[in-house]
């Protein structure tokens, strides 16, 4: 059953997919580290480059997983030496990560950082190697109707669980689906929202939609942060000694293990990305091992569990989009708008009829990550100068960057009208508590679930009951309306048992 | 009630839900076999859309921090530059207009006219290279046909 991970591995030891999962690795780490250039921005602005080199599908998407990876590392170094995290999963890698920079410690906290990033990675690989071919057999028995379900289970909890207001989560969502609706309808050719336009008639380009949402929002949004302090006022702390010693390693071994191994299988749940998983581990590391009331003040072990459990969660957020086509993060959302682009769509036949994509993808993952562990221990030092490259170098690159991604798709112009559209209203949206994730996942996941559904009422012939038919939907029900009322109706219940305790 | 970013919000959204449930209604469809029609997905998060609108509207939360009025101006000119660079992309060709914007950008993001200026040069004419030599996309020369 392993045969697809042979097949895998014959396709990225290849001199070019090796060069490949290299320089993703490289460019990763780099747009990683940018101030403000979090990994799912690193990825929108890099992809569309990546798609004009003309790659075939595996090696397409070896470069971006290596990219995926790498901007999860690079997005560390502002966290622990500026205390400005790069993104959500990176808030927790502060806590403990900053203060051991200002103890100076700094260079080994990067390595530390480097070291279990590396043990959370390799932890969620195997557990993606093992774990995802039996996903995929039994996601072969998912009809239509099992896979809308599944669908309705994943916006569930991707409301509840990213982001702070579900609600804001839920329009997000709905805003992503409904731009996904706009184009021909395949079914009937009922042109839906075009308004007239010619350009809209094939929907809204994915690569117009991101690098709009995210790269055009960001230089909106950095104009506003210019003013702020950013912590580099203070300069980057020496960085001391640049590894990591072998002592330090092995007290955060248990550290390292238990949240990677967490990380992973909060990963693999649809909708919840590396935030929820560093948060968890945080807390849970502090919960066990925090004897002497050290984390919060440079204890490494508070640096080693969310490292480690963010990057066990990047890797894990692979399951679900390879064997079910359901994207784990938001990241991992444009990576599967990324296998579109090539034709491909993820789910339970890529294991069987695309296996050099879905093993290729897997064992550069392996590769990447020893890639990664390799460039970051020495090349910390030179990483963290990126921290220092200044707004006004910035700003005009990724403009630049964007400009040209867009137009090299069809060479017009409207294209670019269509990015700066989407561009303010990603940065509206933001300013608004809306986080991008929810809108992106939607529209990717939107036409999908629209065709699911249509398909299984088209099965039954118009009756509705099909969508609850198999116990496999049924419990997909049951799993989301869990989701949904149970984070509501929780406190109620310990609150009414804490006043009938007191009364008692 | 108190006007805030999310009641706002909600009544924009509400106006959203309405436009494409109206959209949706006016389409002319084809007859077909398939029992769902293009229609009814639209319309079903419409209603979810205009439901979650409404509790918006009624529950709003914190108001953020808005920009005051010099940054409001400052967000104007660098979405004016964007448009400028835009249609002048094709028509000036790629290094002018990305020296152009490079360097208002630049400036805006709050260096001096010089550096601003050298960055610009600098980032125009490397990445020009790099994109069509490096990475073989073609790009528009504008004026500048022949020259290059």
């Amino acid at each position: 059953m392993f045969d697809f991970l042979i097949h895998g591995f014959a396709v990225a030891l290849t001199p070019m997919n090796l060069g490949l999962a290299f320089l993703g690795a490289l460019l990763g780490t780099l747009f990683g580290s940018l101030p403000g250039i979090g990994p799912i921005n690193g990825i929108a602005i890099l992809m569309p480059l990546a798609y004009t080199l003309g790659l075939p599908a595996e090696s397409a998407l070896i470069l971006l997983a290596g990219i995926y990876t790498g901007s999860e590392y690079g997005g560390r170094m502002s966290s622990i030496l500026l205390n400005v995290p790069g993104d959500a999963g990176a808030v927790m890698s502060t806590l403990d990560g900053h203060p051991l920079a200002k103890k100076g410690l700094a260079g080994p906290a990067l390595g530390l950082s480097a070291v279990s990033s590396f043990v959370g990675a390799t932890i969620a690989i195997i557990g993606l190697t093992l774990f995802a071919p039996l996903l995929a057999e039994v996601a072969v028995m998912f009809g239509p109707a099992e896979f809308f379900a599944l669908m309705v289970f994943a916006f569930a909890s991707m409301s509840v669980m990213m982001g702070k207001d579900p609600l804001k989560t839920a329009i997000g969502a709905i805003l992503g689906i409904l731009i996904g609706t706009v184009g021909v309808d395949s079914g009937t050719g009922v042109m839906r929202y075009t308004f007239g336009m010619a350009e809209l008639y094939d929907g809204i380009d994915f690569v117009v939609m991101i690098i709009g949402l995210f790269a055009i929002s960001e230089i909106l949004l950095m104009l506003e942060q210019g003013n702020r302090r950013d912590g580099l006022d203070e300069g980057i702390p020496p960085l001391g000694r640049v590894f990591v010693s072998l002592k330090e390693i092995l007290a955060c071994k248990g550290a390292m293990g238990r949240s990677g191994l967490l990380g992973f299988i909060i990963g693999v749940l649809p909708g919840t990305g590396a935030s929820v998983a560093s948060a968890v581990a945080y807390t849970t590391e502090k919960r066990i091992s925090d004897k002497h009331d050290t984390f919060g003040q440079g204890d490494m072990r508070g640096l080693a569990a969310p490292e480690a459990a963010n990057n066990a969660s990047a890797a894990g957020s692979f399951v679900p989009m390879l064997t079910l086509g359901i994207p784990g993060s938001g990241t991992t959302a444009v990576l599967l708008g990324a296998l579109m682009l090539y034709n491909i769509t993820p789910g339970p036949m890529m294991f069987t009829e695309r296996p050099e994509v879905a093993g290729g993808l897997i064992a550069s993952l392996y590769i990447g990550n020893l890639v990664l562990l390799a460039l970051n221990l020495p090349l910390a030092g030179l990483f963290a100068r990126v921290l220092t490259i200044p707004r006004w170098v910035l700003v005009p690159g990724i403009a630049l960057l964007a400009f040209v991604g867009v137009y090299q798709l069809h060479s017009d112009l409207t294209a670019i009208y269509l990015m700066l559209v989407i561009g303010i209203l990603g940065y509206l949206l933001r300013k608004l508590g809306i986080s991008l994730a929810p809108v992106i996942l939607g529209y990717v996941l939107g036409g999908l679930m629209e065709q699911n559904l249509r398909r299984a009422l088209s099965i039954s012939g118009g009756d509705i009951g099909i969508l609850w038919q198999s116990g496999i939907s049924v419990g997909l029900w049951i799993a989301a309306a869990a989701l949904l009322i149970l984070p509501w109706l929780l406190p109620k219940l310990l609150a009414g048992r804490t006043r009938h305790n007191r009364t008692g | 009630m108190r006007v805030t970013a999310d009641r706002l919000l909600g009544i924009v959204l509400l106006g959203l839900a309405a436009l494409v449930a109206v959209q949706a209604l006016q389409w002319q469809i084809p007859f077909s076999y398939e029992p769902v029609g293009p229609r009814a997905f639209p319309l079903g998060l419409a209603s979810l859309l205009s439901i979650l609108a409404l509790v918006l509207v009624f529950r709003p939360g914190a108001n953020g921090h808005w920009p005051h009025r010099a940054l409001a101006v400052k967000l104007l000119m660098v979405l004016v530059l964007l448009v400028v660079y835009a249609t002048l992309f094709t028509r000036l060709g790629y290094i002018p207009a990305s020296l152009l914007a490079a360097t208002i950008l630049a400036r805006l993001f709050g260096t001096t006219w010089g550096k601003a200026l050298i960055t610009g040069v600098l980032m125009a004419i490397g990445s020009y290279f790099l994109f069509t030599s490096g990475l073989g996309i073609s790009l528009p020369d504008g004026y500048l046909a022949g020259i290059v």
